[in-house]
């Protein structure tokens, strides 16, 4: 055991040596995903591929739980200068998409590995069937680039150029991915010798026995943080718009049972795997650091002093049904299955806010969509590429204050591009950039609201890519009597005869004098709006967060001539409590209401019954085709299992080979 | 005699440097701040000096001085209640900021308020394009009504920031005439003015910032100018900046926050100059008080330059000299959470209680305590005999967690210690990484209270092999103002390609930054020597989201040479990124003019060294390292130039106590500073 005040020495050596890598890295690299949307991340790991030790101050913020044993044990020997590499999902799952190149480079001092030095970088391309490798309508693995299994880039020290030259044949950008291992191998070397230093002052058993006493600490924090929470279970589901281009619904669906300090996450319900590239591959791992991403946000946000290690998911088990979305079988295609962890994401703060109401926020705007603009310059006919902003939703109500406005939460991270460097890189107008007023959910503690963003495009042909376009449909819910927040759209040529409605549309091409607008949802609300002090929902009318109607409608606040009627207010809203439901816990919205309404629980349950006794390959296809069924059946209003179990009968009458297909 | 005084307030301690301009010798003293009267405590310190060192106010040359008033307005959120005027459809500029929150892991994160609050930002009806043409004609009527709104809502001031005013502002300018028009007994400032430079939302805060902070500032200038005639003081005061240079203070009353971090980028210049002269050109100074602890890197004797600096939760985008905060001082108290694992800080006792051993109340342990119960500091009073040190109630303050941990007080003592400095390592590590540079042949220099305290131990940690300890480690941040010069920063942001055909275009531009300049010297500063003028361009690759400062030379803009722009450029990259890229497009965002004008400089009197041992005062135990030894003790004033030591060692005098552990051997050089060298074969890092 190490004593306790050596083991936050350690902690802090250890990431200092993590830190300085990802300065590196972050210093070095080339590509825009590292420059500017800080697209990796940098840890050390044992000898076993276990994480004990990651930079709070760069990278992306999904991997402190991760596992890189799967890789590590795929080659046979380490020597010093080794340095390895996967991009592969199928793999082992450490790569979770093609464009992650993991890499890890032992630590041998005296002849024993101490740990590993290990990280990832988004590519911006790894070949394949289109730019960047990544798009919503590949149904393979093998469209999304070229992968490569375990292997060793650097063989005690010597690079393999073979393996290089078979990379750089097969990219798109080869220059700027070589820039960028080459920075990488550099981040490394730097832990390398950040980590020697470390053996060289505390010896190599202090160090060894340290990384696992991190481990177990993050182990008792995470289980401490779990036993102050009720044991019991919890259920919830959320959706993303669409499980394809233009496709139905994708169910997502946890079952947590929290109990004495441990908790179980059961993904049972939720959707069979996609003939799309929205899958999460995770091997089934039970504590897979993609389905845990949502737990890390509520451990840091319960305690801040957290150490972020793998320690941490140890309490946790995840059940993830094979042939799942959240756990596809080879070779589903998984290339933008960022989308879909935003969901997870929301799945688990609806799981944990049920257990504890009273520190968790309302949903938030849970859709970061990233705004890119290719054009050409009028005037030189330079063709231009440009990222333009992220639109990041408002975050939800939260126990003793508002969400934030156009950030926070799990989009913290991102950064927008002024308006004025815009304007003078990219031959766009832009009409506003402001805050979407209204957008937030209406509660005792309001969502935050979200962005708008509006510009006019001026050469022909111009095309707009929006990535992660979700939420234009199932709004970011509210807890506790409070509202859910007013879900995000984008239009070609808004108030115009022109308009056209794009919603989650992630692609459309503008000519000159179209104007281009997209807007992200609001948080959820928290709490009755109703008990919302009248100055408050005042205030946010006079400074235009809010209108005049809304705040009568939703808020029950009476203004008149630019003051609160605090009489009528009080009458309003007396009437107002008296017809609420509010035993309600969420509320979703009402396209959510609607939508359930025909796929009740019991309706998706049927559903779900029958997608995982199929094989596979049938799943996606009968999925839309029984959502067919049920649509051209036109009933909005019943939904049953009998209903779906009848869609399905039908369909076994017109296509007799399913029933060949279905193992007895 | 004739005399140069530098003065530095701080947040216990206002600090004076007097400088003989005719027998180089350097006097210092200290008083107590009296926050209530702020202005008093200069008088004060004057009238001490006249009646110690006989130094008459007539006798005083120039008189240079950094104060807190702006920091102070800013941190505790007293500053006037101002109206914002923005273009239309783009008024929640304050909210949007640039959407990153402080916390990324956090769901609950949140940002300061803005110091505008959205009610009081009103829409002006213009549009100016990116390349300076109107899109939209200014409304006059959009003005009017802003203003009638602002002085309904009780503002005391407005800020005009409209888009793409950095390359025209001719709305700005036309906004602000009009609101003098209508509204005289508001105060009014452009953005452009304040800071013109790219990017809407750091130029609006740089403006709403130096409004925030106006009142107050001008005030507090008036009183200190006024009260410095009333003493037949004769020259007009200066103020030490953010940038390390010094103005006029009347200067300072409008460009508020060119002079908002005056104190520690004063700090930096103080220990680079004392750095430079003892022969360390690349340095470490680290400036801990019993609240802060800071760090700044010294590369070729210059300090480093950076935007964006922390103030509290705001942060400012003028050029400051780049300090990094790297814990809370000396005051950061110690704790074990619920798995028993010890930590130390962000908490902090502060000047008030502060630790306990000072007796004034505070029972939580700090590291002060720490020290104390090491038996390395309460040898003598601290703070020029204005704290005794109680190492019992230090004592009882660690024994609270040594309980809980169930170890000795002193091994406690020690723990807390070393926690304390492998946090500082943590951040000053990433320091280093950041600069891209290897410090272990740097100089690590100590000042502020605590300073020579850590330094030495911190140094081991960080493989560093060499600590100065200035003469007086508490007042170098007055010194710093005595030889700091004449410094202002001009900024265009033009966004130009770097190509023969706008070769005109940048070298209009700098030569209408140096017309500015040199308006600003002669008529506004009123200084009439020689200028020496640093251009530089803030430029990058076409398609990266930040710029890269690269010095350039006039003879390139003479020669319209491209290639050595284009070649600085690269090599500046390499330098930062290790990399460059031949084929890009190279851009120049911003164009820079720094003026300097230097005064006459103070040289600090250096005596020959004549080698000889220092004798302790006496021997005292104290626990070094984990080891119980007998520390020798020292008295600063009793130390000559060429005396040496050896650690374990104690240097006392009355602003700071140095400790200086085994494997270190001291000296003292012909400046009288304190060098302390790494003797062992390795050092632990």
């Amino acid at each position: 055991m190490t004593d306790k005040a050596t083991l936050q020495i350690l902690a802090n050596h250890f990431r200092a040596a993590s830190e300085s890598m990802a300065y590196t890295l972050y210093r070095t690299a080339q590509s825009a995903f590292v420059k500017e949307t800080e697209d990796f991340t940098i840890a050390l790991v044992t000898p076993e591929g276990t994480t004990f030790s990651v930079p709070l101050d760069y990278g992306a913020t999904w991997y402190p739980g991760l596992d890189y044993g799967p890789g590590i044990e795929r080659i046979s020997e380490y020597n010093e200068g080794d340095v390895c590499l996967t991009n592969d999902p199928y793999s082992g799952f450490l790569a979770t998409h093609t464009p992650d190149i993991h890499m890890w480079k032992p630590i041998i001092v005296d002849g024993q590995l101490v740990c590993f030095a290990v990280g990832h970088i988004h590519n911006t391309d790894m070949g394949g069937a289109v730019p960047a490798s990544l798009s919503r309508t590949l149904t393979e693995i093998h469209q999304e680039g070229i992968r490569f299994p375990p292997c060793k880039l650097y063989d005690k020290g010597v690079l393999n150029q073979e393996l290089l030259d078979i990379m750089m044949t097969n990219v798109r950008q080869p220059e700027q991915n070589w820039g960028d291992l080459k920075a990488f191998v550099g981040a490394l070397n730097t832990g390398e010798r950040k980590v020697r230093e470390i053996v060289a002052k505390f010896g190599v058993e202090a160090v060894t026995q340290g990384m696992h006493d991190m481990l177990d600490y993050g182990e008792s924090q995470a289980r401490e943080i779990l036993r102050s929470m009720p044991d019991g279970v919890y259920e919830f589901s959320d959706y993303c718009d669409e499980d394809s281009l233009n496709g139905y619904p994708c169910r997502l669906a946890l079952k947590l049972t929290i109990s004495d300090g441990e908790a179980e996450l059961d993904f049972t319900g939720t959707d069979t795997q996609l003939t799309s590239s929205l899958n999460v591959p995770t091997g089934g791992n039970p504590r897979h650091t993609l389905m845990l991403v949502g737990v890390y946000y509520i451990l840091y946000s319960l305690n801040q002093n957290l150490m972020l290690n793998a320690g941490l998911t140890r309490p946790f088990t995840c059940i993830l049904p094979e042939g799942s979305v959240v756990n596809p079988v080879f070779p589903a295609a998984v290339g933008m299955r960022s989308l879909t962890c935003g969901r997870l994401r929301s799945l688990i703060f609806g799981a944990f806010a049920q257990a504890i109401p009273e520190r968790m926020p309302a949903a938030p705007a849970g859709s970061s969509s990233i705004v890119n603009v290719m054009t050409t310059e009028p005037k030189t006919g330079r063709r231009i590429i440009a990222a333009i902003d992220p639109i990041v939703g408002g975050s939800g109500g939260m126990p003793t204050r508002d969400g934030t406005d156009g950030s926070g939460a799990d989009g913290a991270y991102l950064k927008n591009t002024p308006v004025e460097i815009n304007e003078a890189e990219v031959p766009i107008e832009i009409i506003r950039y402001r805050l979407a007023p209204n957008s937030g959910g209406a509660g005792r503690w309001r969502g935050g609201l979200g962005t708008m963003l509006e510009f006019k495009v001026f050469s022909p042909h111009t095309r707009i890519t929006i990535r992660n376009r979700d939420r234009s449909r199932f709004r970011p819910w509210g807890i506790l009597g409070g509202k859910a927040g007013k879900p995000s759209d984008s239009i070609l040529n808004p108030d115009t005869p022109r308009e056209t409605i794009l919603g989650n549309q992630d692609f459309v091409i503008a000519e000159p004098g179209d104007v281009f607008r997209i807007f992200s949802p609001g948080g959820g609300g928290r709490g009755s709006p109703l008990d919302r002090e009248p100055a408050r929902v005042f205030r946010d009318v006079e400074r235009g967060f809010l209108s005049e109607k809304l705040a009568l409608e939703e808020y029950g606040v009476v203004i008149v001539a630019g003051a609160v009627d605090e009489a009528a207010t009080e009458t309003r809203r007396e009437e107002r409590r008296a017809e609420t439901d509010t035993t309600a816990f969420f509320d979703f919205g009402p396209e959510r209401e609607e939508y359930e309404k025909v796929w009740t629980r019991e309706a998706y349950d049927a559903l779900t019954e029958i997608m995982f006794s199929l094989p596979v390959e049938w799943r996606f296809f009968i999925k839309h085709r029984i959502f067919r069924a049920l649509e051209e059946a036109g009933d909005t209003e019943h939904g049953s299992a009998e209903l779906v179990r009848r869609a399905y009968e039908g369909l076994l009458d017109e296509l007799p080979q399913i029933r060949e297909a279905v193992p007895a | 005699m004739s005399y140069r005084v530098g003065v530095d307030i701080g947040g216990t301690f206002i600090d004076f440097c007097f400088f003989n301009e005719q027998t180089d010798d350097i006097f210092t003293l200290k008083v107590l701040t009296t926050p209530s009267k702020p202005g008093s405590e200069v008088m004060e310190g004057l009238k001490i000096a006249q009646s110690r060192h006989g130094i008459e106010p007539s006798e005083i040359t120039s008189f240079v001085h950094g104060t807190t008033v702006g920091v102070n307005t800013l941190i505790q959120g007293v500053g006037a209640r101002l109206a914002l005027f923005a273009t239309e459809n783009f008024e929640d500029v304050l909210e949007l900021a640039r959407l990153r929150m402080p916390e990324t892991y956090n769901l609950q994160s949140s940002r300061p308020d803005p110091l505008v609050a959205k009610d009081l930002v009103f829409s002006i009806r213009e549009r100016m394009r990116s390349d300076g043409k109107v899109l939209r004609a200014l409304d006059r009527d959009s003005v009017v009504e802003a203003v009638a709104r602002a002085r309904e809502k009780g503002a005391e001031g407005i800020i005009v920031a409209l888009i793409n005013a950095y390359r025209n502002a001719d709305h700005e300018r036309e906004v602000v005439r009009i609101v003098r028009e209508v509204a005289p007994e508001l105060f009014v400032f452009a953005s452009t003015d304040i800071w013109p430079v790219i990017r809407e939302y750091e130029r609006t805060t740089t403006a709403v910032i130096n409004g925030y902070v106006h009142p107050r500032v001008a005030h507090y200038i008036s009183s200190l100018q006024a009260a410095l005639r009333e003493h037949a003081v004769q020259p007009e005061p200066l103020v030490t900046k953010s940038n390390g240079g010094i103005m006029n203070a009347e200067l300072g009353k409008e460009n508020c926050v060119s002079m908002l971090l005056s104190g520690t980028a004063s700090g930096v210049m103080g220990g680079a100059f004392v750095a430079s002269r003892a022969g360390c050109s690349d340095a470490l100074t680290i400036d801990i008080g019993g609240t802060s602890a800071d760090v700044a890197v010294i590369i070729d004797g210059k300090p480093q330059f950076a935007a964006g600096e922390k103030v509290g939760p705001h942060s400012l985008y003028v050029p400051a000299v780049a300090v990094s905060s790297i814990g809370e001082g000396g005051g950061s108290v110690a704790w074990v959470d619920d798995f028993g694992v010890l930590k130390v800080g962000p908490e902090s006792a502060g000047s008030d209680p502060g630790p306990a051993c000072y007796g004034r109340g505070g029972t939580k342990p700090t590291i002060t305590d720490a020290f104390a119960v090491c038996g390395l500091i309460g040898h003598d009073s601290l703070a020029y005999g204005s704290i005794s040190i109680d190492v019992d109630k230090a004592r009882a303050a660690v024994g609270t967690i040594a309980d809980r941990l169930g170890w000795s007080l002193e091994a406690t003592a020690q723990a807390i210690i070393n926690v304390a400095i492998s946090g500082m390592y943590l951040e000053i590590n990433k320091l280093i990484a950041r600069h891209g540079i290897d410090v272990r042949s740097f100089t690590l220099v100590a000042f502020g209270g605590a300073g020579p305290m850590l330094a030495p131990m911190l140094a081991l940690e960080l493989g560093i092999r060499q600590v100065l300890v200035p003469t007086t480690p508490g007042v170098v941040s007055a010194l710093g103002g005595l030889v700091s010069d004449i410094r202002n920063d001009f900024i265009a942001s033009h966004y130009l390609t770097v190509a023969s055909n706008n070769m005109e275009a940048i070298r209009a531009g700098f030569e209408e930054l140096k017309r500015e300049a040199l308006l600003w010297l002669r008529e506004e500063q009123k200084f009439k020597g020689e200028p020496t003028f640093l251009l530089s361009a803030d430029m990058n690759y076409a398609g990266q989201s930040f710029e890269i400062e690269t010095d350039l030379e006039a003879d390139w803009l003479e020669g319209e040479d491209v290639t050595a722009i284009i070649d600085a450029f690269h090599a500046r990259h390499v330098q930062l990124y290790d990399f460059h890229d031949a084929d890009a497009e190279v851009n120049i965002v911003n164009l820079r003019l720094v003026v300097t004008a230097a005064g006459p400089r103070p040289e600090l009197k250096s005596v020959p060294v004549s080698p000889a041992p220092a004798e302790p005062a006496r021997h005292v135990p104290a626990i070094f390292a984990d080891k119980k030894v007998q520390a020798g003790l020292y008295l600063r004033h009793d130390l000559v130039p060429g005396h040496s030591f050896e650690g374990p060692a104690i240097v006392i005098q009355s602003d700071t106590t140095t400790c200086v552990p085994e494997g270190f051997s001291a000296s003292v050089d012909g400046f009288g500073n304190i060098m302390l060298q790494a003797t062992a074969e390795k050092t632990l890092i």
